[in-house]
């Protein structure tokens, strides 16, 4: 396979609400965005495939909404795909842009997520929210589990209440210091939706929305737009780009969607397949990747799922991972840094863009181009970004890039 | 774009009907609708037991035949939901939790219906039982689980009775 790298990075405000914008002017704001981060003279006729992240026709009022972008973003008479994997999404458009380049089929490509939520409208209660959930629980099987009232919230609480029956871990506490670090990150990056200097007692204290799950451990859905611009060696050479962050892992797993059938229900086994793929195709050590990377951007949808994530994305053993951040390991000043940016707790969460923004702040970080939110330290050169979703999280992929020196602090 | 314009909404919806077929699994739905009989499939070949069912298996590839379950199981994971979708925001709060049937290997998402809902009442271990709603349309929404101190309370209401 041939290396790829990341040139340009776009990422348009992660916002409640645009009313000025629909979904594909979105696309275009964080495609115009991707390419005048490319150091290097390229426009959009340069670009010689998409690979398009959108999750939910139902949230853009339009099937297929991949070709209406297409034709707004100047692409047409080109190959553009579309990956759709609920939360994962962009994680896994990620990966698929990477084949489209490592297979040579392309030498530069767009990767590109956008969402756009907040259209649905809840006519009973006057508000976007509930209307958004309900789009989404048609995700869920349609059968046995949509008709119980299933949705994003009480299909993750399943899994952090098994896990917390297992281990004993996370507690509700150490939930709640992932919103407060995770809010408290979102203050230093003007893109985020959600910054709040908060405390564990505002989050134990916010209203109750799935036991144990109160409102500050949940992310907030949200409207943006993000892309990657992705090169093949001989093009990053041609270009003469002297930034590009290389992809040097992509991994993904599907585990089994109905939480019932899986034998432990407090582990999503995607996540443990996609990282060990991901980091074994990088080089790296599942069992010291703590060591070998400078900050991850994880798919923080719920508090919990990120304390559970620690552990299966191999941060630390089985059961601590409630510790660790009582410990302060995923903090900004932290052994490792975990959602710099925020993650979907601070930024809110975009679907089909979210996975392609953590991916893209994560190569900002390696750049040293994260602005205010920029880490002091990156000693190793390498981040990982980390996309869950669908019914049940079954959906998992794991990227990891690298500057290949560390950086040179600016 | 040289002017401003206030940006302008309009309402909308997609709404689609449907005549679906539960293939295969249709002889689940048909016992719970006429006989109030919980079905499982049990693999020919390794003996897995499917709730929900599959008419073939999954793991090994081979033929799963049909088996009746107890309508006795245990509750695996829990939750209670107090703030949620469109269409079910009038029933919060509402219990729902996966219940490993006696005799199954896998569980089954279901309510979890108690005169007392409280995490502490539906938690994993509880032991919980069947109960029918008397007028059935071959659905999920059917039947439900109640803690097993509870089933003469619920199925001496009107509108539900008892299982086998």
């Amino acid at each position: 396979m041939r290396k790829v790298a990341i040139i340009g990075v776009g990422i348009t405000p992660f916002k409640a609400r645009y009313l000025n914008k629909t979904y594909f002017e979105l696309a275009y704001d964080a495609t115009k965005l991707a390419l005048e981060d490319c150091q290097a003279d390229i426009t959009h006729h340069d670009l010689e495939s998409t690979v398009y992240g959108i999750y939910n026709e139902l949230f853009e009022r339009q099937f297929m909404p991949d070709i209406f972008i297409n034709s707004y973003l100047g692409m047409n008479n080109k190959p553009g795909t579309r990956i759709a994997t609920g939360g994962a999404t962009g994680g896994y458009t990620v990966r698929m842009a990477y084949a489209e380049i490592a297979s040579g089929l392309s030498d530069l490509c767009l990767c590109i997520g956008v969402e756009k939520c907040n259209d649905c409208y809840d006519e009973q209660t006057g508000t976007t929210t509930p209307e958004v959930l309900n789009a989404i629980a048609y995700s869920a099987d349609m059968t046995y589990e949509y008709p119980m009232g299933m949705m994003a919230a009480s299909s993750y609480v399943s899994m952090v209440n098994a896990h917390f029956e297992e281990f004993g871990n996370p507690t509700e506490e150490q939930m709640a210091l992932v919103s407060v670090k995770n809010h408290g990150n979102a203050i230093n990056n003007p893109k985020a939706q959600s910054p709040m200097k908060i405390t564990v007692e505002d989050v134990l204290n916010s209203r109750i929305i799935c036991y144990p799950f109160k409102m500050l451990d949940c992310c907030l859905y949200s409207e943006a737009s993000a892309a990657l611009v992705l090169a093949s060696e001989e093009k990053v050479k041609e270009l003469k780009v002297d930034n590009p962050i290389w992809m040097t892992g992509v991994g993904a797993a599907n585990t089994d969607c109905f939480i019932g059938n899986r034998e432990d229900m407090g582990r999503l086994y995607s996540n443990i397949y996609a990282a060990r793929e991901a980091y074994k195709m990088a080089g790296l050590d599942y069992s010291k990747i703590k060591t070998q990377i400078d900050l991850a951007e994880l798919h923080d949808a719920f508090s919990g799922q990120e304390v559970i994530s620690y552990e299966e994305l191999g941060f630390v053993p089985f059961g601590e991972g409630g510790k660790w951040i009582e410990s302060g390991g995923p903090m900004m000043d932290g052994e490792l840094p975990c959602c710099p940016s925020g993650g979907l707790i601070g930024c809110g969460h975009a679907v089909g863009a979210t996975g392609i923004m953590s991916t893209g702040e994560a190569a900002l970080q390696l750049r040293g181009d994260a602005g205010k939110h920029q880490l002091k330290s990156i000693e190793n050169g390498r981040a990982i970004s980390h996309s869950i979703g669908g019914p049940g999280a079954a959906y998992a992929a794991v990227i990891v890039m690298t500057n290949e020196e560390g950086l040179k602090i600016p | 774009m040289n002017e401003e314009y206030p940006a302008h909404q309009i309402r909308d919806i997609i709404k689609i009907n449907y005549k679906y077929t539960m293939g295969g699994q249709s002889k689940f739905f048909l016992e719970v609708m006429n006989n109030k009989k919980l079905l499982g499939t049990k693999c020919t070949k390794c003996g897995k037991t499917w709730m929900p069912p599959r008419v073939n298996c999954s793991d090994c590839y081979a033929p799963a035949n049909w088996i009746e379950l107890k309508q006795t199981g245990t509750i695996q994971v829990s939750t209670i939901v107090w703030y949620t979708t469109s269409a079910f925001i009038k029933a919060i709060p509402y219990g729902i939790g996966f219940i490993k049937l006696d005799g199954a290997e896998t569980s089954l998402l279901q309510g979890i219906f108690s005169e007392n809902l409280v995490p502490s009442k539906i938690k994993k271990g509880q032991r919980v039982r069947a109960v029918f709603s008397k007028e059935r349309e071959g659905k999920m929404t059917d039947f439900f689980f109640v803690p097993e101190d509870e089933y003469e309370i619920w199925i001496n209401k009107s509108e539900y009775e008892g299982g086998d």
